[in-house]
């Protein structure tokens, strides 16, 4: 019979112990943080401490190239290493719906400590409650990430005209995997989520003093981020269509479904703004890395409105504007 | 000579309040405030011309828009002059009232043009660009004249005016020829009564005035009648020329050169949208060069001739015609007296590919004129811009966006203060509408049935923009700006809503849009700080057709577009609504359908021939790659959205009977679907279904027919439109048993099919229906920022009446 979550197994007495033993402690083994206190002491951490929190919803729980647990630690993480910082610790809050399976709870648990002990980060606090069913979509974590600045100085008020912006990778795989996989296309592995640390990436740039800025594009895709560096740099972007990488695949099923790469979700990919003279050196560092094979120049800062335009095929010039909630077509 | 716009002479005489009392007695001291389209069309100095002759005392200026006169002689004299003020005023102008009231004699001798007073009032009128009349045109033409070929000749009777003003009252120092300074001679005929040029504001003149100038690589020319030969000679080698005009530039090409059309539709990436063609025109006989190309009607004779020498849409004759013509016509005419034009050529096919009508004008500025007699056959002029953007205006911008376009360019140096496309009509039901709103027509004044109670500013659509301006009873419809997704649009409709407001002197305390909040107009009117009033989509159509007729109090009004947020929150398109302006009830619809692919499903009609299908049950066959993905996200409802808008069925239609299913420019499915229909058609009965307070018309025996391949393509077309026509007939005939309905108006840009037009007008006539057509406002969203702010100024007399 399938082991399923219950309401008790959230009541704080003996059959969340067990619970906890029998999923985190087993995924974690020795980097499993200590379950008899109510809070962890880290010491110095040596430097300005940096903290991010993220709440992690998605669904479904587990998609080609990814599930819930690595993107948890993903998404936080890159929160981090896109602030200039080296990740240290982790806590992982997670609330479990009634009936939800234990087998697929441990799956999503040790992908989290897989990709948590790959990083060289260690898990230093959990949590775990119950919802009674229908409250919930299965599994949400919770996770709270700190790390130490190792660059600082990067703000989206920093860049300036003439500044050039940069993509490690081909953009809305991720959007579209998850997507295939909610709407249960049968397609699933056609396009795999990028859902991957990207650490190494901003290690490799950081050492750059032209460095103004870096962000993951994540919910809202390059448009939001865009937006972001425009709406806090006071200046205009310009993007070039043909220059910003987007998978075949994925180009061709946001045609057929009519979504815009331009705003879909990476969870592995970053989004640079390097000083003009040193963005092809930023551009070879990120080509000498596997996760950067695909990195391209693709844009640039200009003085002027804080506008985003995309320069297409034949000279024309297109607004990109902020994904709206619920974008309904505009165009009679 | 015809006018497009009222009859204008005949209403200044209506309108205006005479004060005719005593006939005899000593002399008499009249003012006058002449109010409507009389600056910037040779009023004053008519007026002046006019003192003289009848010997008769004053002065004449210039006060805010309005035109003051100062008359004093003996009083048989001064009612004369009253008279002639309105029989015998400009051609270009349009008095709408003139007010007289007695004044004290000031007992001063002759009668002078007094300095303008810079006073703004209601009272402005904006005049539209003119086209080069014949005085001046025979001028151009004379090699005596020391305007023998200057491409920018004008008088007080023609050139430009919108596209250089830029401010009023209308005096030289307020417009783009500030910076030439006037000549010995031509500053005599500006300050010499009688002249033909006296007070003509851009006069000019070789010497003194505007130069072209011609750019070809490394190549530039300066001298302009070297220009203009530079010109010519590119054209004759199938290039690409982009030459400046009245209100911006134009791509020029040979029109009957398949290499030079294939070129610039490959250079503009665009394959399909008809290109405009500018004919060549003889003095005797100025249609007949046209003529062997093209088979005007009656009312398109006039149009083409109308002073806006708008662009006319007209049948073509049958490809191979032309040479039998052409040789009909050098049988029949005289040796010496033929066409200059070159007859024998065809046009080429690729000019309109897939339509029956060629978008047709003939030259309006001295410019065009000059190039087309010496080139002989007719030219392609196409809006020199960047697909869907505003037209371009100023040489660097033109150098740059069109340097992959152009070839080469003749620019010249007077600026053009703000675009102003040309002006597009087509005829349906035995009359003209204006498709496109632009350069002679341009600003499009209006009166409303309500006042507002401060300014107002409607800010349209986000396809094929042009914005209102309101004050009192006033609305002021703006060229036409474009598609509002790339920043030259955007730039354009901000400058342009700050020009209206100040040549107008009103500046807006509210603003109205669409209520669609991803609109870059809505977004644009949001960040303005001021309070913003939304209009239903529809609703805005239907207000705009009443403007027209406003001797209707109760309207049923179809308003059948692509797509447009509803009030419920979906899209509509196809919906039947009555009332009239503020007082919208919705009656009638289709039964809505889910094109999946949200907004690509405008460009791409088998997406809604797909959701047509699978929701009636049906195989959907095109062969469209990965059809199965978007039939998944169908049935999940992923973004797609449901909409009730005919204008998708048309697409669904063009794609079904036409292989049409991606297109490359907006409403490209309907026009060809319109296109290939032939024969009278056969309407489909098509049920009714009762949802809530609402009829829905029922699509699905329309769709089973269109997939009947017994029957000709030719045939299931001309049904499509019939079938249509006859479903908006039972709804109709089904409202107005329970709604008070004194006229049927149609609205939305399905409207500007000619035969579905011309269906519903027969059929509903037949009924005994009184079927209300737009007249000078764009049913397409072109005109929908009139129709927000008639919405908007009745919703706001509703609320002061409560």
């Amino acid at each position: 019979m399938t082991e399923r979550v219950t309401l008790a197994q959230g009541n704080g007495g003996r059959r969340m112990r067990e619970l906890i033993a029998q999923v985190f402690v087993t995924a974690f083994g020795a980097a499993a943080p200590d379950t008899r206190v109510d809070a962890a002491i880290v010491g110095d951490p040596g430097g300005p401490l940096v903290l991010t929190t993220d709440g992690f919803t998605v669904q479904p729980l587990e998609f080609p190239g990814g599930d819930l647990g690595a993107l948890a630690v993903h998404g936080s993480l890159n929160d981090l290493a896109v602030a200039g910082a080296e990740p240290r610790y982790l806590t992982l809050g997670v609330i479990l719906e009634e009936g939800f399976e234990i087998e697929v709870l441990r799956r999503l648990v040790a992908s989290f400590a897989r990709e948590a002990a790959a990083a060289n980060v260690r898990l230093v606090a959990g949590d775990t409650k119950v919802v009674p069913r229908g409250h919930g979509g299965g599994a949400y974590f919770t996770v709270t990430a700190a790390g130490v600045l190792a660059r600082p100085g990067l703000t989206p008020a920093a860049p300036r005209p003439g500044d050039r912006l940069l993509v490690s990778g081909p953009l809305g795989d991720h959007g579209v995997a998850v997507m295939l996989a909610r709407e249960d296309f049968g397609m699933s592995g056609d396009v795999r989520s990028d859902c991957a640390p990207v650490l190494g990436l901003c290690r490799a740039l950081w050492p750059l003093p032209g460095l103004r800025f870096t962000r993951d594009p994540t919910r809202g895709g390059l448009a939001g981020v865009t937006h972001e560096i425009a709406t806090a740099c006071g200046h205009g972007i310009r993007l070039v269509d043909d220059s910003i990488p987007i998978r075949d695949q994925t180009r061709v099923i946001c045609e057929m479904l009519g979504f815009d790469a331009l705003t879909l979700a990476c969870e592995g990919r970053v989004i640079a703004v390097v000083a003009c003279d040193e963005a092809p050196r930023a551009l070879r560092r990120w080509r000498n890395l596997p996760s950067g094979r695909d990195a391209a120049i693709i844009g640039t800062i200009v003085a002027g409105a804080s506008t985003v335009v995309l320069e297409t095929p034949l000279g024309g010039e297109r607004i990109i504007e902020e994904l709206d909630d619920d974008p309904l077509p505009r165009i009679c | 000579m015809p006018h497009l716009v009222g009859q204008r002479l005949a209403r200044a005489g209506r309108d205006c309040l005479m004060d005719g009392t005593a006939r005899h007695g000593p002399p008499v001291a009249r003012r006058l405030l002449v109010s409507g389209r009389v600056q910037g069309v040779g009023f004053r100095p008519f007026v002046h011309r006019l003192a003289h002759r009848l010997e008769l005392d004053g002065w004449v200026r210039n006060e805010g828009g309005s035109v003051l006169i100062h008359v004093e002689g003996p009083r048989e004299r001064v009612e004369r002059f009253g008279a002639a003020l309105v029989a015998q005023a400009p051609s270009a102008s349009r008095a709408e009232s003139i007010v007289t009231t007695d004044a004290v004699a000031q007992r001063k001798a002759g009668f002078v043009i007094d300095t303008s007073v810079s006073r703004v009032s209601v009272a402005v009128h904006l005049p539209p660009d003119l086209f080069v009349c014949e005085a001046c045109l025979a001028e151009m033409n004379d090699h005596r004249a020391r305007r023998h070929r200057y491409p920018f000749i004008n008088c007080t009777q023609c050139g430009p005016r919108f596209t250089i003003i830029d401010g009023l009252p209308y005096d030289r120092a307020r417009t783009t020829m500030a910076g030439f300074t006037l000549c010995p001679d031509c500053a005599r005929e500006f300050e010499t009564p009688g002249d033909r040029r006296f007070h003509a504001q851009p006069l000019a003149c070789p010497r003194c005035g505007p130069r072209c100038l011609f750019e070809a690589g490394r190549t530039t020319i300066v001298d302009t009648d070297e220009a203009l030969a530079a010109t010519l000679a590119a054209l004759n080698r199938a290039e690409i020329v982009a030459v400046k005009g009245i209100g911006g530039y134009h791509l020029f090409a040979d029109a009957c050169d398949p290499t030079a059309v294939a070129r610039l539709r490959t250079r503009k990436g665009r394959p399909d949208k008809p290109l405009a063609v500018l004919f060549p025109t003889h003095e005797d006989d100025p249609l007949g060069p046209l003529s062997q190309w093209l088979t005007p009607s009656r009312s398109e004779r006039d149009a083409l001739l109308d002073p806006a020498r708008p662009i006319v849409l007209v049948r073509r004759r049958a490809v191979g015609s032309a040479i039998t013509n052409a040789l009909d016509a050098m049988a029949t005419s005289p040796p010496g007296e033929r066409p200059p034009s070159d007859t024998t050529a065809e046009l080429a096919a690729g000019i309109a590919p897939g339509l029956a009508e060629i978008g047709a004008m003939l030259p309006y500025s001295p410019l065009h004129h000059l190039l087309t007699r010496a080139f002989g056959r007719p030219l392609i002029a196409t809006s020199g811009n960047v697909s869907g953007e505003p037209v371009l205006t100023d040489p660097d911008d033109a150098r740059r966006r069109l340097a992959g376009i152009a070839d080469a360019f003749l620019h010249h140096d007077r600026p053009i203060a703000r675009p102003a496309d040309d002006t597009v009509l087509r005829t349906s039901a035995g009359r003209l509408r204006p498709l496109r709103i632009g350069r002679g027509l341009a600003p499009l004044e209006l009166e409303m049935p309500v006042a507002l109670d401060a300014p107002v500013l409607a800010t349209g659509g986000h396809m094929k923009t042009a914005i209102a301006l309101g004050f009192g009873k006033r609305l002021v419809l703006s060229p036409h700006i474009g598609d509002l997704d790339s920043p030259r649009a955007l730039l354009v409709f901000e400058s342009l809503a700050d020009d209206l407001q100040s040549l107008y002197g009103q500046r807006a305390v509210r603003l109205v849009c669409d209520a669609h909040p991803g609109y870059a107009s809505s977004r644009w009117a949001r960040a303005r700080g001021l309070p913003v009033h939304t209009v239903p989509h529809h609703n805005a159509h239907a207000a705009s057709i009443t403007l027209d007729h406003p001797d209707v109090r109760d309207w049923l009004v179809f308003a059948w577009d692509g797509v447009g947020l509803g009030t419920d929150g979906t899209l509509w398109g196809g919906e039947a609504l009555v009332g009239g302006p503020g007082r919208w009830q919705r009656a009638g619809s289709f039964m809505p359908f889910m094109p999946v692919g949200g907004e690509r499903a405008a460009r791409e009609p088998w997406r809604s021939a797909a959701a047509l299908c699978w929701q009636a049950g049906l195989a959907f066959e095109r062969p469209i790659e990965r059809v199965h993905l978007a039939r998944q996200a169908w049935q999940r409802g992923l973004n797609s959205p449901s909409t009730s808008a005919v204008g998708r069925l048309f697409d669904a239609a063009a794609s079904l009977l036409l292989g049409l299913d991606h297109t490359s420019f907006e409403g490209q499915g309907p026009m060809w679907l319109e296109a290939r229909a032939q024969g009278d058609g056969r309407a489909i009965d098509l049920p009714m279904i009762s949802d809530g307070p609402l009829v829905r018309t029922d699509w699905r025996p329309l769709l089973v027919h269109l997939l009947d391949a017994e029957l000709s393509i030719e045939q299931r077309a001309a049904d499509f439109h019939e079938t249509l026509a006859g479903a908006a007939l039972v709804q109709a005939q089904h409202i107005a048993a329970s709604s008070r309905i004194e006229a049927v108006g149609l609205g939305g840009g399905v409207f500007q099919n000619r035969r579905l037009v011309e269906a519903m007008s027969r059929q509903f006539s037949t009924a005994g229906f009184d079927l209300r057509t737009a007249q000078r406002i764009p049913v397409n969203d072109g005109g929908l920022s009139a129709g927000q702010m008639l919405e908007h100024a009745a919703t706001v007399a509703v609320a002061a009446r409560a």
